[in-house]
């Protein structure tokens, strides 16, 4: 018996390769066991601190597009800004994490970031 | 004796087709009242996901697509015995019913759409240069570039997803003229703006796929992908309260289903 419902494409190869692309960038659980406990806690944790640097530049750059702030201010946060970068660089490298592994995939709510 | 589970379907009669499933086992219906679950037995557990196990699955869901209404669950989904099967019908019996008369007559249909993520963006900042700087250049130290940069960023995004949320709505507005229901995801990749499921009518699937079709002849600059009819697997809903009803609830829907088991006579079966 063959399934009988239909693809229909012009471009077969690019859409495979966003698809898989798509499912790379969204992890659907930490992985903790035994062996790698520490390195899955430490994703766990830099995921949910990475979505709040990120929510924090984005409201800083909102201030900006307002023009709520004043020139030391912008001074103040981009120096706040750059620190926490910096921090979370240096913490993605001890536990050799990349960029897109810091995601987590909240089911039908799609993913966290 | 382990059951893999291909559907739940709105009737409780047997399948009069022979139809053959995972191992090549026959596939039959576990009545519960006037619902159904679509098996087959099976011996060892699947290893991992085979595209001659996943087609097999799909083929058996789509082929009692074609005489019931069918709830199609996931695939590698096994039930350890009847009584637990049983059971968990039992749990989602409401959730069951609502889902076969909402899903009655109603197929699910794909449809993606690829754009050039670097060409829009290209443009973003070629308008955006345009329109001049919107912070100033002077007294630039550390921070304030890092800004800067950042705020350059921020606005080519916003644009981007801006961009991407007016051609959604364009092509959303045509498709849900003849949708019951649909599921829209935006930009998964940078590439993958849309990646959407609708929900049509039996009886209107190809005004649908006409209005595909013209989507398609309208935006020539973008790659298509259509796909379906499938038996709604994105349109299943279950409700929180499954499974977890109180103790009161589940002796009167027990009551119920027993009363129904015994006028369809799925005891004997």
């Amino acid at each position: 018996m063959i399934a009988s419902g239909i693809v229909e494409t012009d471009s077969p190869e690019e859409f495979i390769e966003e698809i898989e692309k798509s499912q790379d960038v969204l992890p659907r659980k930490i992985d903790a066991n035994p062996k790698n406990v520490e390195k899955g806690l430490a994703k766990l944790v830099l995921t949910l601190i990475e979505l709040i640097r990120k929510l924090l530049e984005k409201q800083a750059m909102r201030r900006v597009e307002a023009g709520s702030l004043s020139e030391d201010e912008i001074e103040r946060v981009g120096e706040t800004l750059i620190k926490l970068e910096n921090k979370m660089n240096e913490l993605k490298q001890i536990f050799g994490l990349k960029d897109e592994e810091l995601n987590l995939n909240l089911g039908p709510l799609g993913e966290l970031m | 004796m382990k059951l893999y589970l291909y559907g739940i379907i709105n009737s409780s009669d047997q399948i009069k087709e022979s139809i053959y499933g995972l191992e090549g086992s026959g596939v039959y219906n576990i009545p519960l009242c006037d619902i159904g679950a679509v098996v087959s037995e099976i011996s060892q557990p699947i290893r991992g996901v085979t595209k001659g196990a996943v087609l097999e699955h799909e083929a058996v869901v789509e082929k009692l697509m074609e005489n019931f209404t069918i709830l199609p669950v996931r695939f590698q989904t096994i039930i350890d015995g009847r009584d637990n099967l049983l059971s968990m019908m039992q749990s989602y019996y409401k959730d069951f019913k609502d889902n076969l008369e909402r899903l009655h007559n109603k197929l699910e249909f794909g449809i993606k759409v690829i754009w050039p993520a670097d060409k829009v963006k290209e443009n973003i900042i070629k308008a955006l240069k345009k329109g001049g700087q919107r912070m100033p250049e002077s007294d630039s130290s550390v921070s304030k570039r890092f800004i800067k940069e950042k705020f350059e960023k921020y606005e080519i995004d916003k644009e981007f997803e801006a961009k991407a949320d007016r051609f959604i709505k364009v092509m959303d507005i045509f498709f849900s003229k003849f949708a019951a229901e649909k599921k829209l995801g935006k930009l998964k990749t940078e590439n993958l703006l849309l990646d959407a499921v609708y929900l049509v009518e039996k009886d209107r699937q190809n005004d649908f796929r006409e209005a595909f079709e013209h989507i398609k002849n309208a935006h020539t600059g973008l790659k298509y992908l259509f796909s379906g009819p499938w038996p709604p697997y994105n349109f299943v809903v279950l409700s929180k309260k499954s499974g977890l009803l109180r103790d009161s609830e589940q002796a009167d829907l027990f009551d119920k289903v027993t009363q129904c088991q015994t006028l369809v006579g799925a005891d004997s079966i």
